[in-house]
């Protein structure tokens, strides 16, 4: 149980010390890594804190109506920010779901999609956002897409060593987004978790349509090939019922304790569905993002 | 002693505010994991990571090494310490301080380390190596009870530690161990006769108390010898014993203290960690202190996981003609409290209605799992999940309204109960009543429910109802010391756990003195000075330690009365207490202050009165063979159940609307405490219905964390939760009143699983009622 805390000042002095002993592990909020030492993996000797770097948990604008978030910030932040809650609502709407108050005040969003988990809410609707991160590693810095981030269980494309310091999200097209997340009881891990974003044209009818599943894999799922069938249609219950249906091809969920094999894919169907015709409906209403006026938090 | 008249009380019977609240909301009790004292080592456990094996070897040298380390304990250890007898168990000594020889699931205690720090002690568990030689695991209850199985348990030791177990005796080589059996009339006639003959198995899981202070204990050996207890238990009085027994000490060489404990739900009787941390304190010489993580409190003790199998055989006309019922205790490891419980939900086996012809099976079966004990409605929810499911299928079947079906059978004043005792007492019709008037009740049967595709959910009501005896025989002994003042201690060793007992206790004591509530103090278990009491469970305290308070604090009055007549010159049989006064009461201006009889009678400051009693209930011994009884518990315990639910039709997650629960309390000393009690047992129930469950895989939990094994939160609470108190009162009860601690748990989850099956047509047979089951059969139903 005993540890040796370090605490570097520059994510270059982090990557260095990473560099001296490759068993040491970065610590953000510690709310992972106290799980999995409470469910029996001994903590590593020694812990690299990246709490005291300065700067790493910001949150600023980005260019055309994009979002830089330093991978530092806590969910509670994030979801609190008036930028984020402007620009990209779907986040702030995700990020009121996960967990409790307690939990969001301390763990990071860099934390969060380091970790790997394969039942996180955060990587759904920070997928259909097309989200960049931003790592610093001994061979310097990369841009990596959300998208190709998740490689399976509690694997990452981050190399050991590597410091996610930022997170970029785009400029969205004028859309409406929400986050889904089905859990059994309240204050639990998502059974399936489902955001959406729909871009509707001036005839109110689909122009993009995204979608991303969580939990129900053993990485989060950015669902592909919706477009084909959605581009120029107007969204129906029939319509959403069959985009739904290529969700849950897609999907190749883990039995857990929240639901069999079989029952987490019927729920990735209901969820998709539910979610794309939330989006559409609020779309309709009054579509957020790049050019568009922004609702009032 | 009750007075079957209304009568006007001046505490009694008035929702007066808790008095341990504002306490407790400010946050300044000590609880027993707050407890600290000079040089106090702590100590950690080292548990078995295998179900069922033989312990070859524990090397514990590292471990003894290691910084902070004083000492390190085996059970190979206890073998050769003189003195000691380290098997312990309230209905066999079947557990010892730590595994001898064998260990029986992953958990079990193997050894202990004594170090400086708590920290220091759990890592030093690391550094001891243990050598198993495995045995086949005993996994299923059913397949355990029998004959061949492999055993737990070689040789069992009864432990006649309670008047009500005594006559328990083991089969031979048997993991089945304990059976109860009740036989009334024919069954096998009954169902010739009946028209329809129904049968089902039904499972409960186990699960967890969840209490949210975990299992501590602190001891010490006072400088003149005395083994000193500070422990979160119920049961300090057995304690006490248990420690003299182990340690061969005379019990006035014991002492156990029990501060305010932070919740218990049946999770902290008898031995739980007392005996080592004893063991620990005479080793080390100083005090030790163990505190359990969470992680250990889900494999320390649960709620029985049961199999029932439910035979159940009716007239055309409704009349319930014949019940067998076979049930399988999963008991785990050691058998706790187990057999009390198999015993007492055994007789209520048959349900809470007129059946003329039963025979009962109730089987307490050791399995190499976490041990299984007391939990808050002792066995009855499990068996009530069971019988009132099937009272659905069966009114269904006849095309009976299942609230009128249940009125139509349900047990009434002085019919006779499966054990042949007549009933009393047991408002079951009044509750059943009460709980549909407040749902709202729509007579009739199920109508097929036409999903109503737009919205996609179904919505239906159900009910249920239950009822458990309190344990009988027991006893509880109370001393009432008045001070000059008229303020007033009262020695008692029931455990005020969250109940509300310094509550309830402080309204009878300041009723019978005639004081104000505030004048009564309730003091905290200290089995130095406070009395017997058999345990505190079983919604027996109000009830048992209530009237011997009450019979104390007459004793007290007896005395005031005695001085306050001389003085006023008038017979001691026209004196009433009331207001802190003794006046005459044909002529109430006629009268002295407490205050100044003890003027009178002592002349002298600091003055004390005591008064003390001891009250004791008998059972009339039960037949061995037919489990018949003219007497088998001194009160009941009716509730019942109302649900509404929701259920969505796309995922099949139910969704509770409203909930009703209403219990017989008898006399109500605290109405809107026993609300509360009624609304949180419902709760504690309703989390049991949808969510809660250990998941076990050869023997390994699976989920013992607060992240995966799901409890109820605030957030899962119907919109509409209603407790309703009825008031049937008892004739021996303190002013009319029984016990409401675990009506509430009863009937819940059949209440619910029947409004699910009303929403949808699919019966869920095996708790939780998750979402995936009843999706399922709406799929299979398709
Ligand atoms: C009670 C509880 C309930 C929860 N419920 C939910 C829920 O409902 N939904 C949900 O989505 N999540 C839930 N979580 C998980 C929670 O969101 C994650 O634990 C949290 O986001 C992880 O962030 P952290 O900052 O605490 O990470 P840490 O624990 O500090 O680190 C996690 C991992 O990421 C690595 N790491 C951290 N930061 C970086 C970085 N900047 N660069 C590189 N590697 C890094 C660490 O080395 C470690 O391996 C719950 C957690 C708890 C404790």
């Amino acid at each position: 149980m005993g540890f040796d805390l370090l605490e570097p000042r520059t994510v270059a002095e982090a990557v260095e010390l990473h560099a001296r002993d490759g068993n040491a592990v970065f610590l953000a909020g510690g709310t992972a890594l106290l799980i999995l030492q409470r469910q029996g993996l001994p903590l590593p000797r020694r812990l690299i804190s990246l709490r005291g770097i300065p700067g790493l948990d910001e949150i600023t604008a980005g260019p055309g109506g994009g979002l830089r978030i330093g991978a530092l910030a806590t969910l509670r932040q994030v979801e609190r920010h008036p930028l984020v809650v402007r620009r990209v609502p779907l986040l702030a709407e995700a990020l009121r779901q996960v967990a409790n108050v307690r939990v969001r005040h301390t763990a990071t969003l860099g934390g969060n999609l380091a970790h790997g988990d394969y039942r996180l809410d955060p990587p759904a609707p920070l997928l259909v956002l097309g989200a960049q991160v931003r790592a610093v590693g001994i061979g310097g810095e990369r841009e990596i897409a959300l998208a190709a981030f998740f490689r399976g269980l509690f694997e990452t494309a981050l190399q050991p060593g590597e410091v996610v310091t930022e997170l970029a999200i785009p400029p969205t097209p004028p859309s409406g987004g929400t986050y889904l997340k089905y859990a059994l009881s309240s204050n639990d891990w998502p059974c399936v978790g489902a955001a959406a974003l729909v871009a509707l044209d001036d005839h109110g009818r689909c122009r993009e349509v995204r979608l991303a599943l969580t939990a129900v894999a053993a990485a989060p799922v950015l669902v592909r090939g919706l477009d084909e069938l959605a581009r120029g249609e107007p969204v129906s219950d029939r319509l959403a019922a069959r985009l739904a249906d290529i969700a849950a091809a897609q999907v190749e969920p883990v039995g857990d304790q929240r639901g069999s094999e079989w029952y987490k894919r019927e729920m990735a169907r209901v969820f998709a569905r539910r979610a794309l015709l939330a989006a559409a409906r609020r779309a309709e209403a009054g579509p957020v993002g790049d050019g568009t006026k922004e609702p009032v938090a | 002693m009750a007075d079957g008249r209304k009568q006007e009380f001046a505490v009694v019977g008035k929702s007066v505010p808790r008095v341990d609240g504002p306490p407790k909301v400010t946050g300044t009790p000590i609880y027993t994991v707050d407890m600290e004292r000079p040089g106090m080592l702590h100590a950690a456990i080292l548990r078995s990571t295998v179900p069922h094996g033989r312990i070859r070897r524990v090397d514990k040298s590292r471990a003894e090494q290691a910084e902070g380390v004083v000492l390190v304990v085996t059970g190979e250890d206890l073998k050769t310490m003189p003195g000691i007898d380290p098997y312990f168990g309230p209905a066999f000594r079947d557990q010892a301080i730590l595994a001898i020889d064998k260990v029986r699931y992953i958990g079990d205690p193997i050894a202990a380390v004594v170090a400086t720090r708590r920290e220091l002690a759990y890592e030093a568990l690391d550094l001891i190596d243990v050598e198993y030689e495995e045995l086949p695991p005993v996994l299923d209850p059913v397949e355990a009870a029998r004959p061949g199985s492999p055993l737990v348990h070689e040789q069992l030791r009864p432990a006649k530690a309670f008047a009500d177990l005594a006559e328990i005796e083991p089969g031979k080589a048997t993991n089945v161990c304990y059976h109860f059996k009740l036989r009334r009339g024919d069954v096998e006639q009954g169902f010739a006769q009946s028209a329809h003959v129904f049968e089902d198995w039904y499972y409960s899981p186990p699960a967890q108390h969840m209490m949210m202070e975990p299992h501590a204990a602190l001891a010490w050996v006072d400088s003149d010898g005395v083994l000193t207890v500070i422990t979160g238990s119920q049961s300090p009085s057995y304690v006490k014993g248990s420690l003299g027994a182990i340690f061969g000490l005379p019990q006035n060489k014991v002492r156990v203290m029990v501060p305010l404990v932070g919740g218990a739900y049946g999770g902290k009787l008898y031995d739980k960690l007392e005996p080592l941390a004893s063991l620990l304190t005479f080793m080390a010489r100083r005090p030790v202190k163990i505190q359990l993580t969470r992680e250990e409190v889900f494999i320390t003790i649960t709620k029985h996981g049961v199999v029932s199998h439910v035979r159940t055989g009716v007239s055309q006309d409704g009349k319930i003609l014949a019940r067998k019922v076979e049930v399988y205790w999963d008991t785990g490891a050691y058998a706790d409290i187990a057999p009390r419980v198999v015993h007492k939900s055994g007789y209520t086996s048959a349900g809470a209605y007129r059946v003329p012809n039963i025979w009962i099976d109730s089987y307490c079966v050791y399995t190499n799992k976490p041990p299984a004990g007391a939990f808050r409605g002792f066995g009855v929810p499990q068996v009530v999940w069971a019988l009132e499911s099937q009272m659905d299928m069966i009114a269904e079947k006849l095309g009976r309204d299942p609230l009128q079906f249940r009125l139509e059978n349900v047990l009434l004043e002085g019919d006779l109960f499966a054990t042949g005792t007549p009933v009393h007492s047991a408002g079951l019709k009044e509750s059943l009543e009460a709980v549909a008037r407040e749902i709202k009740w729509e007579p009739g049967v199920r109508k097929a429910v036409k999903p109503g595709t737009k919205s996609g959910v179904a919505r239906a009501k159900g009910v249920a109802c239950g009822i458990k005896a309190v344990i009988t025989p027991s006893i509880s002994g109370a001393i009432v010391v008045m001070n000059n003042d008229a303020s007033v201690n009262v020695l008692t060793s029931t455990v005020e756990m969250g109940q509300g007992s310094d509550t309830a206790l402080s309204q009878i004591a300041a009723e019978e003195l005639g004081v104000r509530l505030q004048d009564v103090r309730v003091m905290h278990p200290d089995t130095a000075v406070t009395p017997y009491d058999t345990i505190t469970a079983g919604s027996r305290s109000t009830y048992h330690m209530g009237n011997a308070i009450r019979l104390a604090a007459q004793e007290v009055k007896r005395q005031l009365f005695e001085t306050a007549s001389d003085r006023l010159e008038v017979d001691p049989d026209q004196l009433v207490a009331r207001d802190g006064r003794i006046f005459v009461a044909e002529a109430p201006t006629r009268g002295l202050p407490i205050p100044e009889v003890f003027q009178a009678r002592f002349g002298a400051r600091g003055a004390t009165l005591q008064g003390q009693a001891v009250f004791k209930t008998y059972a009339a011994p039960m037949d061995h063979e037919t489990g018949q009884s003219e007497k088998v518990t001194e009160y009941w315990f009716p509730g019942a159940t109302a649900a509404e639910v929701e259920v969505d039709l796309e995922t099949g997650k139910v969704r509770v609307v409203k909930l009703v629960e209403a219990c017989d309390v008898g006399r109500a000393i605290n109405p809107h405490h026993c609300e509360q009690q009624i609304i949180g047992s419902a709760l504690i129930s309703l989390g049991q219905t949808l969510f809660e469950q250990m998941i076990l895989e050869n023997g390994e939990l699976l989920n013992p964390t607060l992240l995966d094994y799901k409890v109820l939160t605030l957030k899962d609470v119907p919109e509409s939760a209603v407790p309703i108190v009825i008031e049937v009162p008892h004739k021996d009860g303190p002013f009319g009143a029984k016990g409401v601690g675990e009506t509430g748990t009863l009937s819940v989850s059949a209440a619910i699983g029947n409004a699910v099956y009303r929403a949808t047509g699919v019966r869920v047979k095996e708790l939780p009622i998750t979402p995936e089951k009843v999706l399922r059969g709406l799929r299979a139903g398709q």
